[in-house]
């Protein structure tokens, strides 16, 4: 690589924002999307994006465009951060001007409510790039763009894809780690949030700290279930776009799902809680995806299901912890990550029958 | 070569498709020892005695479990000789060696094939083929009836396109591997369409057969030995069959590996073979090859009976269940079963299916009759960007082998599309599915292991629950997602169930399924799951949507 990259950010709003200035920030190019007009003349003329992040000074080398065609045309790597919910219908324009050889990386945190799909298969579904990746991890995006220290995790089965994804987010303060595990990862980042919210419930019905690292381990046990069923691979759990991402999402008040859970505690509704945050709280979506696809494979989730109930069907938040805490205990430990060794071989289970 | 043969093939092509042996033979060596070379001066890459250590040490212990025939007892020689001088000689020997080496494993990859001659050949040999076949029929003891294999082969698919791909670029084709038969098969069809002739990588194994090893040697097969795994020999195989396909030569690949073990439409494709695709596709790039496009054609074939069935079953539940399952002997090697299995499609009026379906591009993108590759949404796609790096053809081993996973994924997709569902696969499902709903035995194998003459099912209920598994059959070929044979499509559930049993009843040594009064027994309960395994995973009688038979082994 010894010329620079240049890259297009689709999504210029809080996160994506954050990461086009981190990129922006390392001397590369970069074209970020937006659809709106005051948007991108506010980018270009004050290097703002306020209603955004607020009091970020973006980098000069950060252009922003309200023309897709623009942005992709001339960019090698294009990184999507678009929530989930919108992610198919951007990818379909992108669809037109993507181009065989584009690297794609995405941000993106969620999983499709009517598909269960996974942003990368998303991708897939609806463009002609095969060589893609996902970025996630422990990332509070204001934290990051008020330049406090963090860590990261790029994964592509490309290895192209995370060397540029490397270079172009590391800096003094961001260490960027590298993984293979795009299923993983996104499943992770996606269901994560569901358990935040789990956990915003708790801090603020104030069952204590022993009951909340309870629910939150339960609920990583639940994810991980859910996530090895559909392929993820069982120790990717363990990294910082696993637990890493949990720890931060369920303890930092300035989690946005974490911040639905406090407010739905305190008795908010729905609407009010999400209408509050002003930005998307990709928890509310995932529950109901997690309760799919619980039915699918065959798998008990009780924390995702009293979550989706509270958010969804009006379940009570009290009720919902006590539901939670009077369920017959089992096995801790997941056979799989019992039994999982690096490089072994964990997926060869018995067949059962029924 | 003889200009007979030459004359021969210059009549059947007009345009030279088809690359001499020897001159493959000196660039698969070139190539594969410049590799070699190239990886031995990295940093991190294997020095080249290590290389020629670990041939000596995979080839000895291959060698150690071999019967010893005269080919072995050369390998062994040979090997002996190459470690006397490993251990006494320099890097410029070491070189010397590793040429040496290559230069046996192309030996006998290319031994049986002269792409030249089997392009003459080819064409005359399914004809002969036909004469094999019917030179049975004096022992079927049907004077009257002529063994036609056009009778007995129905083929189907997307036949136009395939025509066309053939002209445009290089074909390869992909099929579902069920028998040893396979080969013959597609040889057949491919004659049957007025296709040019497809090369292939036979097994080892097929060639020391006595029966079918005439026909292999002559059928465009090349050699590979899957029990040699030495990397050097994997990488000249790979490099044989990337040559082949650069050059244009239409091949067969199949991309399971092996046969079926369990029944099952292949679930885990082997991406070695496959992965020759963008490779070459590349290669003919960066010639400036005026047909350079490589097209990945799925085929599916079904068989109403398999015949080496008993013995691939066996081998499934003995690796996957444990030694509680018996070694069986392979058919394929056995002259008395070839006859009863034709007599039995025969006597039966059985078809084999072959269904070819939609081309793929290297990278698994749906190919159109012109040749186009075109995206999910239609669009068309410029397939050779793939290989770009701004603007310049890139090598890149594990973006190829990614692009090579998804196609493999849009292959199994495909296979399961265009599986035939035939009477014998639906009763052996329908019978199957009943009796573990009434054992509740969750462990596959034991239920298998307890499936005796005792274990039946009252006809009249497994008629009622067939036509229920019709139903569902038909819903799903509406959607695209199975086909029925024509039999389904037409026949009641009577007649289905007569024909299934028909067939069971003949030609495997115990009947899969036999009727006892009213009651349907299970046979041979290793062959009703064998049989039942062809519609695994699509959900039918309320079985889960996700394939059942364990094991990644295709």
């Amino acid at each position: 690589m010894s010329e620079l990259a240049r890259w297009a950010v689709l999504g210029a709003g809080n996160w994506g924002t954050t990461v086009a200035n981190l990129i922006g920030s390392n001397g590369l190019e970069v074209a970020l999307w937006t659809r709106s007009p005051e948007q991108r003349d506010e980018i270009n003329r004050s290097h703002t994006n306020e209603k955004a992040v607020k009091g970020l000074v973006i980098a000069k080398r950060v252009v922003a465009t309200v023309s897709l065609q623009e942005a992709i045309d001339e960019a090698e790597v294009v990184l999507i951060a678009i929530p989930s919910q919108a992610f198919r219908e951007v990818c379909r324009a992108a669809g037109e001007l993507l181009r065989p050889e584009h690297l794609v990386l995405h941000v993106t945190k969620g999983l499709e409510n009517e598909t269960q799909k996974r942003m990368s298969e998303i991708l897939l579904e609806e463009t002609c790039v095969r060589q893609l990746g996902v970025v996630s991890g422990p990332n509070i995006a204001a934290e990051v763009a008020a330049g406090k220290p963090a860590g990261t995790v790029v994964a592509s089965r490309f290895p192209r894809v995370v060397e540029h994804g490397r270079r172009a987010l590391s800096s003094p303060r961001m260490m960027v780690f590298t993984g293979t595990d795009v299923p993983g990862i996104e499943l992770c980042g996606a269901l994560k949030n569901v358990v935040a919210i789990a956990a915003g419930i708790a801090d603020e019905l104030a069952v204590g700290d022993n009951a909340k690292a309870f629910l939150v381990t339960r609920g990583l046990a639940e994810l991980m279930r859910l996530a090895y069923a559909m392929g993820a691979e069982p120790l990717t759990l363990t990294g910082l776009a696993g637990i890493g991402d949990l720890m931060v999402t369920c303890a930092s008040p300035l989690s946005r799902n974490h911040r639905v859970g406090v407010a739905l505690a305190k008795g908010a509704t729905l609407k009010e809680a999400v209408a509050s945050l002003g930005m998307v709280a990709e928890g509310v979506h995932a529950s109901r995806s997690a309760r799919v696809l619980a039915g699918v494979h065959g798998i008990e989730l009780p924390l995702f299901e009293s979550v989706d109930r509270v958010l969804h069907e009006g379940l009570s938040p009290q009720k919902a912890i006590e539901h939670l805490m009077g369920l017959p205990s089992g096995r801790d430990v997941p056979h799989f990550i019992a039994g999982a060794r690096s490089g072994a071989s964990v997926r060869s289970p018995r067949p059962s029958l029924h | 070569m003889g200009t007979t043969l030459r004359a021969a093939k210059e009549q059947a092509h007009g345009r030279a498709h088809v690359v001499a042996g020897e001159e493959i033979a000196h660039e698969v060596e070139r190539r594969v020892v410049d590799h070699a070379l190239a990886r031995a001066e990295t940093p991190a890459g294997p020095r080249l005695e290590e290389m020629l250590q670990e041939t000596i040490s995979t080839e000895l212990t291959r060698l150690a479990r071999a019967d010893g025939d005269l080919r072995e007892a050369a390998d062994r020689e040979f090997i002996a000789g190459l470690r006397r001088r490993l251990v006494h000689g320099t890097p410029e020997e070491w070189r010397t060696l590793i040429l040496q080496v290559v230069e046996r494993y192309v030996e006998e990859i290319s031994g049986h094939f002269e792409p030249r001659v089997y392009a003459g050949v080819a064409r005359l040999l399914p004809a002969a083929l036909t004469g094999l076949m019917q030179g049975f029929i004096p022992k079927l003891g049907h004077p009257g009836r002529v063994f036609d294999v056009d009778e007995r082969v129905l083929i189907g698919g997307e036949l136009t396109a395939l025509r066309s791909l053939f002209e445009l670029g290089t074909v390869v084709l992909a099929p579902t591997h069920v028998s040893n038969l396979d080969s013959v098969l597609l040889g057949h069809a491919v004659h049957r369409l007025g296709l040019p002739p497809v090369a292939y990588g036979a097994g080892l194994n097929l060639f020391t057969s006595r029966l079918i090893g005439y026909v292999m040697r002559n059928v465009g097969a090349f050699t590979i030995d899957r029990k040699k795994h030495d990397p050097l020999y994997r990488e000249t195989v790979k490099a044989y069959a990337t040559l082949l396909l650069e050059r244009g030569q239409h091949s067969l690949v199949f991309p399971g590996g092996t046969r079926s073990r369990s029944g099952a439409i292949e679930e885990h494709l082997k991406l070695g073979l496959l992965g020759t695709a963008p490779i070459a596709y590349r290669h003919a790039l960066e010639a400036q090859k005026r047909r350079p496009r490589i097209f990945v054609v799925p085929c599916t074939l079904t068989y109403p009976l398999v015949l080496e069935a008993a013995t691939l079953a066996g081998d499934y539940l003995r690796t996957e269940g444990g030694p509680h399952f018996v070694d069986v002997h392979d058919e394929f090697e056995q002259l008395g079963r070839w006859v009863a299995f034709l007599k039995s499609l025969l006597e039966l009026d059985l078809s084999v299916h072959v269904q070819f379906g939609r081309a793929l591009d290297p990278f698994g993108n749906a190919v159109d009759e012109n040749g186009r590759s075109l995206d999910p949404r239609g669009r068309a796609v410029d397939p050779s960007r793939y290989l770009l790096v701004r603007g310049r053809l890139m090598a890149d081993d594990a973006r190829d082998a990614e692009y090579t996973r998804t196609l493999a994924t849009r292959l199994v997709e495909t296979y399961r599309q265009d599986t035939v569902a035939l009477p014998t696969s639906l009763l052996a499902y329908t019978l199957f599915e009943r009796v573990r709903r009434d054992s509740r035995e969750p462990d596959l194998f034991r239920l298998l292991r307890g499936l005796g003459a005792d274990v039946g099912v009252k006809e009249a209920e497994i008629h009622a629950e067939l036509s229920r598994a019709l139903v569902e059959l038909h819903a799903l070929e509406k959607k695209g997602r199975i086909l029925l044979s024509p039999k389904l499509r037409t026949d009641d559930v009577t007649q289905v169930v007569r024909q299934a049993l028909a067939t069971f009843g003949t030609y495997h040594a115990s009947p899969v399924i036999e009727r006892r009064g009213e009651w349907l027994r299970v046979g041979d309960p290793s062959l009703l799951y064998y049989y039942r395994n062809r519609l695994d995973g699509y959900g039918l009688l309320g079985a889960p949507a996700r394939p059942l038979a364990p094991g990644s082994r295709p």
